[in-house]
């Protein structure tokens, strides 16, 4: 019982100096507001639809402006400078400029030529979407229509009309930054008792390393779970599966809790925490990419641990993923948090010795 | 029948980086007594000190505290001693009754009332206050009160005094005795020669990691020290100058009255070798 008691002394302890610490208090509760903030600022829904600028003739029925639906939607212009300075203005992507006399230059054997203006910014692959849609407008105007159909076959789960919605998508990673803002707490918690000595003074009581690092831990998991379940809770992303997510947030906390002993046992001070806490940051935030450009991330970021909490818990949040099939990304998520954690306890023991 | 030292030191050995910073030394406090370990800094005090604390395990010989070894029960011994560190090493953002109250509640102390304590450092009026906002006199008084909070059977205080004000330095000492009239057992170290030979029941001289005399300050003096005469005189240009003459010496008697007949004495009396005479003697080199 004394051992407990000690325990829950210095967990006592290290939250309340967290609290006491102005800049840890205003980060904890400012980061935790920034990221809701973030997550309602976001898209509600996923844009279906792609605006293209259009100077020419009236449109056929099949391309009506109004037409609202999923798809392309033109933005008409009467003036070819109008709609290039939509283009640079950023108001739109890409836009067409179509002869007033194509269609009777059509039927006389000519080549009109169609102008296709883009933005630098968007990628070659959209163009040539643009192109295909400049294709098919024409094919509507002389009534031809393509000679084959075009099937399509749907990999992985169909989210045709039901994309993800930006915020949705953000979720998981905003999860792992609130986890990671703790972490940099709990380090500089860390580094300043290292520092000042107080550890010291603390191994010469009835505390012990075993003690001390369980306290630690406790500590750093409760401070990094409570503020990523409050953003979870808040934004509703608790509404599936909660007890899974929950064990990934838990699992996750353990992770950050780990990288904690480890920047704190080769940190100096506040700066150096922040420093090498912030590239650590980064790293990890990086398997947050394979959620919002699904394909244009590499395999090795499977060797980044966070990405065992990032894409199954986006898979559970916004694809209803169960235990069975993110069981095993879990089981990842805690070897690597295990083995993190024992290494950070090993340098900071190393370091204090 | 001898009671059991409280501390007994044998052959204890310690290295950084395979440089000896403590060499093979050897000794014993007995329960109720206080030793004074004396040396320039990177003499090996504070090692010394941390292994028989159990911060650092010997890497040669042995040490019991207690009857116990540090070595092997390290945990057992911290509950019954008391540790004062070199440097500040509090919870600044917490109060000073705070700090106690959490050392207390590691060492298991049932009902403690940090007033008590704080009011014997002269701190109970700045109780409430957080330490960060101390001087550093107080702070020193409060490490040295944080080190009582569980009745230690030894207290080790490692420079207690550094750097502070007669006036708190007065009042640490003054706590150092407390402590051994209850009955603790006292290890300090310190290059203050003064507070050693005002305090300490003996003294062991360290220098490079080796202990060059263990005795009490007296026998020190009696051993190694040379008693002299002053004698201030008035010099051929009417200027006050100093004399001194070694006593204890076969030719003393001569000298004195060849003193006496040869100048014109203002005053006279009697000096005793300090502490830091003698250590200088036997080691070459001064204390600081």
């Amino acid at each position: 019982m004394s051992l407990l008691r000690r325990i829950g002394t210095l967990i006592a302890k290290d939250i309340r100096l967290y609290y006491l610490n102005r800049f840890f208090a205003f980060i904890t509760v400012m980061s935790l507001v920034f990221f809701l903030a973030a997550y309602f600022l976001l898209p509600r829904q996923q844009e279906d639809t792609t605006r293209l600028g259009y100077v020419g003739p009236a449109l056929p029925a099949l391309f009506e402006q109004e037409s609202g639906g999923d798809g392309v939607f033109f933005v008409s212009f009467d003036e070819t400078s109008a709609l290039r300075q939509a283009i640079l203005d950023g108001d739109i992507a890409a836009g067409v400029r179509i002869p007033s006399d194509m269609v009777e230059r059509l039927e006389a054997g000519e080549r009109p030529a169609v102008d296709l203006y883009a933005s630098g910014s968007i990628p070659t692959e959209f163009r040539q979407i643009y192109a295909l849609v400049v294709e098919e407008l024409v094919f509507a105007w002389t009534g031809d229509t393509l000679s084959f159909e075009v099937e399509e076959e749907i990999l992985g789960p169909d989210m045709a009309g039901q994309q993800v919605a930006p915020r949705n998508r953000m979720l998981p990673l905003l999860s792992v930054l609130i986890l990671m803002m703790e972490t940099l707490g709990l380090a500089s918690l860390i580094t300043t008792e290292l520092t000042w000595g107080t550890l010291r003074a603390l191994l010469v009581t009835r505390v012990g390393f075993g003690t001390l690092f369980v306290s630690k831990g406790v500590t750093g998991v409760s401070l990094a779970f409570v503020q990523a379940a409050l953003l979870l809770a808040v934004t509703g992303g608790l509404a599936t599966e909660p007890l899974l997510l929950i064990s990934f947030l838990l699992a996750g906390s353990l992770l950050v809790t780990g990288i904690a002993f480890l920047v704190s046992s080769v940190s100096k001070d506040m700066l150096s925490v922040t420093g090498l806490g912030g590239l650590v940051l980064i790293l990890l935030a990086i398997p947050g990419l394979t959620v919002l450009l699904p394909g244009l991330t590499s395999g090795w970021i499977r060797l980044i641990p966070s990405y065992y909490l990032v894409e199954p818990m986006y898979r559970v949040i916004n694809l209803g993923a169960s235990w069975s099939q993110v069981g095993s990304q879990l089981l990842t998520l805690v070897a690597y948090a295990a083995v993190i954690v024992a290494a950070g306890v090993w340098t900071l023991r190393r370091r204090f010795s | 029948m001898t009671s059991q030292p409280a501390i007994l030191a044998e052959d204890l050995t310690y290295r950084y980086n395979g440089e000896l910073a403590v060499d093979h030394i050897g000794f014993s406090v007995a329960p109720g007594e206080i030793l004074g370990l004396l040396g320039p800094n990177g003499a090996g005090k504070s090692t010394t000190v941390q292994m028989l604390t159990g911060q650092r395990p010997p890497l040669e010989g042995r040490a019991l505290v207690l009857g116990l070894d540090v070595a092997q029960q390290p945990k057992a011994i911290q509950a019954r001693i008391g540790v004062c560190f070199e440097t500040s090493n509090h919870y600044e953002q917490l109060s000073g009754a705070d700090n106690l109250a959490l050392f207390a509640r590691l060492f298991d102390v049932p009902d403690f009332d940090p007033g008590l304590l704080l009011e014997r450092v002269g701190l109970d009026s700045r109780g409430n206050d957080a330490v960060e906002r101390y001087s550093k006199g107080m702070k020193q008084r409060l490490m040295v009160a944080r080190s009582l909070v569980n009745r230690p059977e030894i207290l080790f205080l490692d420079e207690p005094t550094e750097g502070l004000d007669p006036t708190s330095a007065a009042s640490i000492r003054r706590l150092i005795e407390d402590e051994r009239d209850r009955g603790a057992t006292v290890f300090l170290t310190t290059h203050d020669m003064h507070e050693a030979d005002k305090l300490c029941d003996r003294v062991a001289f360290i220098n490079q990691g080796e202990i060059v005399a263990l005795d009490t300050p007296h026998n020190l003096k009696q051993q190694y020290g040379q008693r002299q005469l002053r004698a201030q005189v008035v010099g051929p240009d009417g200027a006050l100058d100093v004399r001194h003459l070694p006593l204890d010496q076969p030719d003393t008697p001569d000298a004195v009255g060849r003193l006496f007949r040869e100048e014109r004495v203002v005053t006279v009396h009697t000096e005793e070798a300090t502490l830091e005479d003698i250590f200088i003697q036997l080691t070459g080199r001064g204390l600081v």
